[in-house]
């Protein structure tokens, strides 16, 4: 396995397990290898469309999609565990990874209340409820932050 | 990419702040982009889709034109 592989999947497992973004540190510590390095890594990840830097920084993660670095509104409870997603697609996106039955919660955005979705043996259950897809796919890069 | 309660609801919170209405997408289309985008996300086998196996990713579950072609520059100018 190359490093940056060991880099990122690293950083997937600490956040399964935590729910918590891992600082720089935290991978260097877990791999044994230098800060330099694993920043390095970063960028080339970052380059790969497969985690977005806070802006302005090299080595602070503010998404390993579909997880969120910070507390959004878009949140998803495992077993005794809660992540934030990014948007209403990586909400989704934490079931199918940790292949989990999840509960989650977020809120329209028009109105403010809430909207619940249960995912149970692999599915969302039904739901009215829409999503929308406020920006093209050609530009999701160009903000992926606000995408 | 936000969840909203209806249709009615996209079209007023658009109205509300000035954002161009863009397509839906339902939850069965959104739970299976979940699937393909990250179902293997944490295994040494996972990478991103490239532009031309999004398109066909997009078109399998029934989203295409140019708002889910990664390449198309219909959008250069929008913001």
């Amino acid at each position: 396995m190359d490093f940056d592989t060991s880099v990122k999947l690293n950083i997937y497992e600490m956040i399964a397990r935590t729910t918590r973004m891992p600082a720089l540190i935290d991978i260097a510590l877990g791999l044994g290898s230098s800060m330099a390095d694993v920043e390095q890594a970063f960028q080339r990840l970052y380059e790969k469309r497969l985690l977005v830097l806070e802006p302005g920084t090299t080595s602070r993660i503010r998404m390993a999609p579909p997880f969120s670095g910070i507390e959004t509104q878009h949140r998803v409870k495992i077993e005794d565990k809660v992540y934030f997603a990014n948007c209403a697609w990586d909400a989704f996106g934490i079931a199918t990874a940790l292949k989990r039955d999840a509960d989650i919660e977020s809120t329209c955005p028009d109105c403010g209340e809430p909207l619940a979705f249960q995912i149970r043996e692999g599915k969302p259950l039904p739901q009215e409820c829409v999503v929308h897809f406020a920006v093209p796919a050609a530009r999701w890069w160009k903000d992926i932050i606000y995408t | 990419m936000l969840f909203f309660r209806s249709e009615e609801h996209v079209d007023q919170w658009c109205k509300v702040n000035g954002v161009t209405k863009r397509p839906l997408v339902s939850l069965d289309q959104l739970w299976q982009l979940a699937v393909t985008w990250y179902g293997n996300r944490l295994t040494v086998e996972s990478r991103r889709p490239g532009p031309d196996e999004m398109v066909k990713i997009f078109s399998e579950i029934g989203l295409e034109g140019p708002f889910w072609d990664p390449k198309s520059d219909q959008w250069a100018s929008t913001s």
